[in-house]
């Protein structure tokens, strides 16, 4: 009997000394049950709502369609659990700002407007939402940077926004053509993806697909380029450094890879474009984020295969970093006056948070949380970026992403998302620049001096009305 | 007899409809409440907004600022080039729409076989969804899947060999002249029906028997067109153009679904500039001051296409 009890000890230790060594099995792989608490740091909400409380949220349709079937389930289990009629209404993300806009100018809309980047040209239009994220703070930790820098106002001292997560925007290549190329694991840094990618279009006339379009990822590709080259548009206090050096390099760069191993296609980009190249075979590298490689499991299961994923691209100092590729901010505009409808905003804020796990499961692992603690399977040796649950193969492909939050930068970079930052990306000016030059129409340096002059002049604007810093 | 029933009965008593002067007001009253409430209320709040500091945050009048948005507006390099696109894609439409809407009446106003299907195609663009329209345009004008640049190849035009370069696609939207004609012939396509339908109607007007003369005298096809329907039809082809550039320097729908205002800035025009700033970029004074540097133009286009409709109904 003694000899049974002590292999049965045994046994359980062995057990025990398993789950410790290998973390993949010990990880909890399953979302987290979902959990509506009543309470987050200083912020306490009643268990149920009174009759008649009411909560509409517009946000974006999502790029990966299981997300946003999941959602209308959980806000409405949501709404059944806290007594509240949810509506959500979901809109293309191109129409967002324009829904919120004409909102605050007719004093009536959602109580919620999901906005996919920083939208602190609002602000006045905005309720602080300081408490929502002192409470989260308090509840998970502290804010992704991503997601602080994208949210939070610092010459006003206000959120005007709740990020709750955000997302990566790694480098996409086609292995087998960048392994021909010489380059087995992709292009490192730029300086590889213009040998690498020269390579690849003069071998199989397979263009590199970087856009110089008027739409968001060119717009992220820019960005992350002239940051990995060391510039910026403003520095940590709201200055703008753009005419610089190091811009005038990127954009010279940017000039030679379109000449050398891009085709006119990249000028006529919408947001869906490169994806759809990439997946087509006649694209072999672009930056974006999982959502093409999740249809392509589906629809392409080749070339989902034939994809690899890189962290950012390092520029001639050694320095990478890419923005991320949506930040997920929920505002809610000045017009929300019912006091049960706020409260209960902010509880669905919240407990979305709480439950952060099945958000980013159901997105298939396309939305990164806010509060990472929130979300420990992602991350966790042996979680789901180390074994893809959504089926990649090899099943660690998505590994690469584990540390995308340290090279992984924001709209207002190294500063804060402000109005100005936001006026710049909305306007399309970078890409417009980006462009005249490889078209030949302007030097680079001719075309950084202008678009800098322009820039200054939206700042100054922006800065005598009181939303920028510095001066 | 009248003056009799007159005399004896009770006089009668003038109603509203005897009333042309209240009556004239009544009837134009809806006018009058519709131009004002969608088209007048809205200028003046465009023009108080230019003057303003308002923002997409905060689109309440609280401060005016002078001429500081004005000035800030024609500083931007972008804003000439907006300006500079808007007037040449008009033009270039106009150009195209005087031709086509011409050469199409000539050809609806005679008979012929199908012509039936000709008119219900030429009207077709006038019945077909914006969104399907869309659609259509885009994938007709894609950079990699356009289904005109695989017939291109097959015709040996396109590709390895071909007339145009080995290259296997033309980059409508990705080349500034091509975006800028591609822009234009979607304006035209939206526009031709109505064109067309202003120009034929004219030409349907002219006098038959001066073409029986001209017949008789022996003049030929060109002779006729140039020396009697195109003096005839000036004053209605030239309203239907003012119409349609009216219609064209104002819109921004083109460009937003077919280029966004690129290559570059190629295709920027100033509606689409506008709306970039005031609304995207969350400046709304500033793209107040951008939109209404076209009310010069669209005012005065305005102004002569109402003169000479009243003048060629006058004739």
């Amino acid at each position: 009997m003694k000899k049974v009890r002590s292999m049965r000890r045994c046994l359980v230790f062995a057990l025990a000394c398993l789950m410790v060594s290998a973390p993949g099995l010990a990880a909890p792989l399953k979302p987290a049950p979902l959990r509506y608490p009543a309470r987050f740091g200083a912020l306490k909400f009643p268990q149920q709502f009174p009759a008649g409380t009411r909560l509409t949220i517009t946000q974006w349709s999502h790029f990966v369609p299981r997300y946003d079937q999941w959602f209308d389930r959980y806000a409405q289990d949501w709404g059944q659990a806290n007594n509240v009629k949810v509506t959500v209404n979901h809109i293309n993300l191109a129409d967002l700002s324009s829904s919120l806009s004409s909102a605050i100018a007719a004093g009536k809309g959602s109580t919620l407007y999901e906005m996919v980047a920083p939208p602190p040209a609002f602000i006045q239009g905005l309720q602080p939402l300081d408490d929502v994220n002192a409470a989260a703070q308090a509840a998970f930790g502290e804010t992704n940077p991503v997601c602080a820098h994208s949210s939070y106002l610092p010459i006003k001292k206000m959120w005007y926004g709740f990020c709750h997560g955000w997302v990566p925007d790694p480098g996409d290549y086609r292995i087998a053509m960048w392994r021909k190329a010489g380059y087995p694991r992709g292009p490192a840094t730029y300086d590889d993806l213009y040998r690498g990618g020269v390579k690849v279009y003069q071998a199989a006339g397979v263009p590199v697909g970087v856009g110089m379009s008027p739409e968001i990822d060119s717009e992220f590709f820019i960005r992350s380029l002239i940051w990995s080259f060391g510039g910026s548009i403003q520095d940590a206090r709201d200055h703008v450094v753009f005419d610089s050096p190091q811009v005038i390099a990127a954009v010279e760069y940017m000039a030679r890879l379109y000449k050398a191993a891009e085709t006119p296609e990249v000028f006529t980009w919408n947001a869906a474009s490169n994806n759809q190249g990439f997946v087509a075979g006649s694209l072999s590298y672009i930056q974006n984020s999982i959502s093409f490689y999740r249809t392509a499991q589906e629809v392409s299961p080749e070339v989902a295969a034939d994809t690899g994923f890189r962290p950012g691209l390092k520029g001639p100092g050694g320095k990478a970093l890419q923005t991320a590729h949506v930040y997920a901010i929920y505002v809610m505009p000045k017009y929300v006056a019912d006091g049960d409808e706020k409260q209960a905003a902010k509880k669905f804020m919240l407990d979305l948070v709480a439950n952060y796990s099945n958000a980013t499961y159901n997105s298939a692992l396309y939305d990164f949380p806010a509060f990472a603690r929130t979300v420990p399977q992602l991350t966790a040796k042996g979680g789901w970026l180390d074994d893809d649950p959504f089926g990649s193969k090899p099943a660690d492909k998505l590994t690469v992403l584990r540390d995308a939050e340290a090279w992984t930068g924001w709209l207002g970079y190294p500063g804060y998302a402000n109005p100005a930052v936001s006026q710049v990306y909305e306007q399309h000016l970078l890409s417009a620049m980006m462009a005249e030059v490889a078209q030949g129409k302007q030097t680079p340096r001719q075309a950084v001096k202008q678009t800098a002059a322009q820039i200054e002049k939206i700042f100054e604007k922006w800065r005598k009305a009181g939303y920028l810093g510095g001066g | 007899m009248n003056e009799e029933a007159g005399a004896s009965g009770p006089p009668a008593r003038a109603g509203l409809a005897d009333d042309e002067r209240r009556l004239g007001w009544l009837m134009l009253g809806p006018a009058l409440l519709y131009i004002g409430g969608f088209v007048g209320v809205p200028f003046v709040l465009a023009v108080l907004l230019s003057f303003s500091d308002a923002t997409v945050g905060d689109p309440h009048i609280h401060r005016l600022v002078g001429l500081v948005n004005y000035r800030r507006a024609i500083a931007q390099p972008q804003f000439w080039t907006a300006l500079g696109n808007s007037l040449w894609i008009t033009f270039l439409t106009l150009l195209a729409l005087a031709v086509l809407a011409t050469a199409l009446s000539e050809l609806l106003a005679r008979p012929f076989r199908l012509k039936r299907l000709v008119q219900t195609l030429i009207i077709l663009p006038w019945a077909m969804p914006v969104s399907l329209a869309a659609v259509a345009w885009l994938w007709l004008l894609d950079s990699t899947f356009s289904p005109l640049d695989w017939l291109f190849r097959r015709i040996h035009l396109l590709g390895p060999g071909g007339w145009f370069g080995p290259g296997l696609h033309f980059y409508y939207l990705g080349r500034t002249g091509l975006a800028i004609a591609s822009i234009v012939t979607v304006n035209v396509w939206r526009m031709l029906p109505l064109a067309t339908l202003i120009v034929l109607a004219g030409r349907m007007s002219i006098p038959r028997e001066l073409f029986d003369q001209a017949q008789i005298d022996g003049a030929g096809f060109f002779r006729v067109l140039l020396r009697i329907s195109i003096p005839a039809l000036m004053p209605v082809l030239t309203v239907a153009l003012l119409f349609a550039a009216l219609m064209v320097f104002g819109d921004m729908a083109t460009v937003a679904l077919l280029t966004r205002g690129g290559p570059g800035t190629a295709t920027q025009v100033l509606p689409y500039w506008a709306f970039l700033q005031g609304i995207n970029g969350g400046d709304l004074s500033g793209g107040a001051a951008v939109a209404l540097f076209m009310l010069p133009v669209l005012a005065g286009v305005a102004i002569a296409a109402l003169r000479l409709a009243y003048r060629s109904q006058q004739s």
